[in-house]
């Protein structure tokens, strides 16, 4: 270790009024894992994506092994050994996973103009085999696998060719503990290998364990470099925020008694290959968290009480007896919904900040809508959830995901829904924007709001909810009261 | 992004600046001839129809989908407008919504309920009413009755122009419809996930777009007076060109301005206009058409934000 790789000087970097990356100048070391960490917004993935030539930067240099270099695209980014595995989805549909592997590398296989299939097939199952994803087929469509086993798939075809530089950002929030350990393995093996692993994550215990030495950003400013073992959580807490954050993270209360009014509940609902006869009932004042494996069928379960399933069969009813079967008498009846899949099912994503916290209120409004009346409102809750943006006129793809989420806030506490159904709240945030939601999430409660809270992550669960019910393969498999001495091994015990 | 605020300045700017480069830029080489009072009067007249048949495109194209079978669809309301006038002239109006409505309806149908690309439902509605229009013109044009040609004046026409206009522009600005419309042609999932009724909504603008088409086909009608197999022919084009003109992003959205159907279809008619007196043949008019539309697609594409059009 020690031994400097990649030099990055002033990198510098603006969206319109937006200065992303200010000015960074890092070093990274062969054989190291360095952490970038920052709240959203801060600029860490904008600086690796300029690496990975997926941005093109306004200033600066990247010196790597020596060499000046100037990724055009990924692609090109990869013959100069850099990789980078992303947040959401990196594969393509469609296509065999040999294919996604070898995407854009496909030339290697080519000989005289004709693509060796067979032989591509081949090289990308002896890679699966090695990496130890034997139970993955070369040759299957990769739309027949899971979110989870995409991402390693993606691990596969971002770090099989060895290269000196692979960039994690935020892979680890999209999967569960086994894809993490996967992921966590081949880190260290690159790192052993002489290589350098950049490494983004909002889970700053994973960062403290694994990392070598962690860089801050804080809105598009370098803060720090450290090493690992010289600081806690929270000194690096007070860096990546600027200042101290208070004690309270979760709440703190225990032992208070929920209401036994019904809000909500769901009778036999199934949904073929997803939800098995589950029963649940919601409660006045409660926050009930929803817990499992990522693909045990909980994040169905949001959408089938919102109404938004297709081939549901079952009941869905209100306190009152009314049914809910669809979108629109759901949000009629004071029933808000925030989708996993943010960008898709949440956000209209090509739209501007004000449009999207009003779409649901605008029924409300009257027939005769007045634009300043409606500036007005989307200014009033964007401002209440202090979502960072330079006006409601700013289209929402260009905002951070803490940002992006707040917008979904805003909308149902601006539309002043009853029943919220939360699925993975805090998913891909920092920890000041999560401190935010957790903060909303007991205030909520206690103005006697019922919150149903799905989550993949444990402490979240474990920390929130007045109930837990974990799912597996669809069925409702335990159920937990709020406790102090409720632990994290009797959660997953009920998981797998 | 710095680029694309300026980029979306531009968006608003450049067709009301391309209007004026156009009327000053023909005023120069036609001598002042195309800015005189009777012609201007004469290219006035032939606005009405199109700005009209526009409109329901433009709530079309705003949920990012498309209608090519307009301009037939104009040619059967026409037929319907026509044939009913000998008649009654009122009934001719409502014969002619309601036949719109329909063929509307059966464009709402195949591609909301049976989820086939509008793209592909209009065109084949464009063949296939074309074919009606063909077959029931084939002995003789249909005739409106004579006496309609008296509605044929300016201060009616533009009344009733800006009167349809105005519906659509307080129904798009003032009422939930506007931000329903771009909502979905912004990101129709989201949409749904937001209470919109996306498939009613659909349907319901397709019937209004035939609608609308059919009441055009009236005023198409006062000015014509009869119909041939050619009636309404190319219409569908002369919409896209015109909205697209206009500043209207070709994949719909939150850009959707409602302005850009009167800038688009005043400036399509100055430029047609204006080739026409400089004398060019209908071929060259359709090439440098063709150039220009092409170019204006170009400047205006959001390529950041391309999507497939529904």
């Amino acid at each position: 270790m020690g031994e400097l790789l990649l030099k990055a000087e002033n990198i510098d970097k603006s969206f319109g009024l937006t200065h992303a990356v200010k000015n960074v100048s890092l070093e990274f070391n062969k054989g190291e894992i360095h952490a970038l960490i920052g709240e959203n917004g801060s600029g860490k993935s904008t600086f690796t994506n300029m690496l990975c030539g997926i941005y093109t930067m306004d200033g600066g240099t990247f010196t790597l092994d020596g060499e000046e270099v100037h990724p055009k695209n990924q692609v090109d980014a990869n013959h100069h050994g850099i990789a980078i595995i992303v947040q959401e989805l990196g594969t393509l549909s469609g296509l065999t996973v040999a294919e996604n592997i070898f995407l854009g590398n496909e030339d290697q296989f080519i000989k005289f103009g004709i693509k060796n299939t067979a032989a591509m097939n081949k090289k990308a199952q002896e890679l699966l085999n090695e990496y130890g994803f034997s139970r993955i087929s070369a040759t299957a469509v990769i739309d027949n696998y899971n979110f989870e086993d995409r991402k390693l798939i993606e691990i596969v075809k971002a770090t099989y060719f060895h290269p000196k530089i692979v960039v994690v950002d935020e892979t680890t929030t999209a999967l569960n503990q086994s894809g993490r350990d996967e992921l966590f393995k081949h880190m260290l093996r690159i790192r052993d290998e002489g290589s350098c692993v950049i490494f983004i994550s909002h889970d700053l215990g994973e960062v403290l364990h694994y990392s070598d030495r962690i860089s801050i950003l804080r809105d598009g400013d370098f803060i720090a470099t450290i090493n690992a073992d010289d600081v806690n959580e929270d000194e690096l807490k007070r860096l990546m925020v600027g200042r101290e954050l208070g004690d309270r993270y979760y709440r703190t209360d225990y032992g208070e008694k929920v209401s036994d009014e019904v809000v909500l509940s769901l009778k036999d609902v199934s949904v073929p290959g997803e939800l098995d006869h589950v029963n649940l009932e919601l409660h006045k004042g409660e926050i009930l968290g929803i817990g499992g494996l990522s693909d045990c069928g909980m994040h169905e379960l949001g959408k089938a009480a919102f109404g938004a399933s297709y081939d549901r069969t079952g009941t869905v009813t209100l306190g009152d007896g009314t049914p809910i079967n669809d979108i629109n008498t759901a949000i009629n009846h004071s029933m808000a919904y925030a989708s996993k899949d943010r960008d898709n099912e949440s956000l209209v994503i090509n739209d501007t900040i004000q449009d999207n916290i009003t779409l649901p209120s605008m029924r409300d409004m009257g027939f005769l809508l007045s634009g300043k009346k409606m500036k007005e409102f989307a200014n009033k809750y964007a401002k209440m959830m202090s979502v960072k943006m330079v006006n409601v006129d700013q289209f929402v793809s260009n905002l951070s995901g803490g940002n992006k989420q707040k917008v979904v806030l805003a909308r149902w506490i601006g539309k002043g829904s009853d029943i919220l159904i939360l699925d993975s709240p805090t998913r891909g945030i920092d920890v000041m924007v999560k401190a935010d939601i957790y903060d909303l999430m007991d205030r909520m409660r206690k103005e006697g709001k019922a919150v149903l809270m799905i989550s993949e992550e444990i402490m979240e669960l474990l920390g929130m909810s007045d109930r837990i019910v974990i799912m597996r393969d669809g069925k409702v498999s335990g159920e937990f009261t709020r406790s102090p001495d409720l632990s994290e091994e009797s959660l997953i015990d009920k998981m797998v | 992004m710095k680029n694309k605020i300026n980029r979306s300045t531009i968006r608003e700017i450049l067709p009301v600046a391309g209007l004026v480069f156009v009327i000053v830029l023909f005023a120069i080489l036609t001598e002042g001839r195309i800015v005189n009072p009777t012609n201007l009067k004469l290219l006035l007249s032939q606005t009405y129809m199109l700005a009209i048949a526009c409109m329901g495109v433009f709530f079309v194209m705003s949920m990012g989908c498309l209608d090519f079978s307009q301009g037939s669809l104009m040619g059967v309301t026409c037929i319907v407008v026509c044939y009913l006038s000998n008649i009654n002239l009122f009934l001719a109006i409502i014969g002619g919504i309601v036949a719109g409505g329909l063929l509307g309806a059966v464009n709402g149908y195949f591609h909301v309920v049976r989820k086939i690309p509008s793209f592909i439902v209009t065109n084949c509605m464009m063949y296939a009413l074309r074919g009606v229009v063909a077959y029931l013109t084939t002995k003789s044009p249909v005739y409106a009755v004579s006496t309609i040609s008296n509605l044929n004046t300016m201060p009616f026409m533009l009344t009733i122009t800006l009167v349809v206009l105005a519906i659509g522009f307080f129904f798009y600005k003032f009422t939930s419809l506007g931000a329903n419309l771009k909502a979905i042609g912004a990101g129709e999932k989201a949409a749904r996930f937001a209470g919109i009724k996306v498939e009613k909504t659909k349907f319901l603008v397709y019937v209004a777009a035939g609608a609308i088409t059919g009441f055009a086909a009236f005023i198409n009608a006062i000015k014509v007076g009869s119909v041939t197999s050619t009636g309404g022919n190319q219409l569908e084009t002369q919409i896209l060109i015109a909205l697209v003109l206009g500043g209207m992003p070709i994949s719909g959205g939150a850009k959707s301005r409602f302005t850009n159907i009167i800038v688009g279809v005043l400036l399509y008619k100055f430029l047609t206009t204006g080739l026409v007196m400089l004398g060019f043949t209908t071929a060259m008019q359709q090439l440098i058409q063709g150039i220009v539309f092409l170019i204006v697609v170009f400047l205006f594409s959001d390529r950041e934000s391309i999507q497939v059009i529904k």
